[in-house]
């Protein structure tokens, strides 16, 4: 599957994963890939960024989702602090659609490789989820910033 | 404090599901670090979470050793 991913494209999975282990996350999830994607020096971090999303603005809004979605229930807690697991989270099935996801939409577009655009368009692609709800909460149109990131990818 | 609402929007107590499976993911590794930082010992920590001790050992002993938490052998 990862043949075609560019350097920029592993570069993104590959800091997902640590960015998923250091939050102490126990899978690897869509977001991660979106926070790792918005840490890049690229043309689809510019996009990102552009639209607020640096690495802090996309940690505070996907916060302020966690935070929300809790309080639907009437929860509200810290978030607790402990020591991160040493070992590489697996990926969820929210990352292996959004990775799924980048290949459809280079196959869609007749792009013959993945790069980072790709995988951020892969993770925009679900319209339900922790990501379209922590884009809604920061202001973000989802479709929008999919159309922009589409035309640097 | 737990107050358990229902939400109106079906969407919001789905998201509810996914945060509250990951806060419970994050709170068992912190309050099992912080019982075995003040020398619970591992079957202590399993006998309160209602798992075995080599569940609870197996998911946090490697953590807690690369964090140079003093561990009580029994």
């Amino acid at each position: 599957m990862f043949n075609r991913f560019t350097k920029g494209a592993r570069g993104v999975v590959e800091d997902a994963v640590e960015i998923a282990r250091e939050l102490g996350a126990s899978q690897t999830e869509a977001e991660h890939l979106l926070l790792a994607a918005a840490r890049r020096d690229d043309p689809t971090a510019v996009v990102l960024r552009g639209h607020g999303l640096d690495y802090d603005g996309l940690e505070a809004a996907l916060e302020a989702e966690t935070g929300r979605s809790l309080a639907a229930v009437g929860v509200s807690a810290e978030r607790p602090r402990f020591s991160p697991f040493p070992n590489k989270p697996r990926f969820a099935t929210s990352a292996k659609s959004a990775l799924e996801g980048a290949l459809k939409a280079a196959t869609e577009r007749s792009d013959r490789h993945i790069g980072s655009g790709h995988v951020v368009l892969g993770v925009l692609r679900p319209t339900r989820g922790t990501v379209p709800r922590a884009l809604g909460l920061a202001g973000v149109d989802q479709e929008e910033l999919r159309q922009a990131v589409s035309t640097v990818a | 404090m737990i107050d358990l609402a229902t939400p109106e929007d079906p969407a919001d107590g789905l998201a509810a599901v996914v945060a509250l499976r990951r806060l419970t993911e994050q709170l068992e590794a912190a309050e099992v670090e912080r019982a075995m930082r003040t020398g619970w010992s591992w079957p202590e920590v399993a006998e309160a979470l209602g798992v075995t001790r080599q569940a609870v050992h197996k998911k946090h002993a490697k953590r807690l050793i690369a964090a140079g938490v003093e561990l009580r052998r029994r």
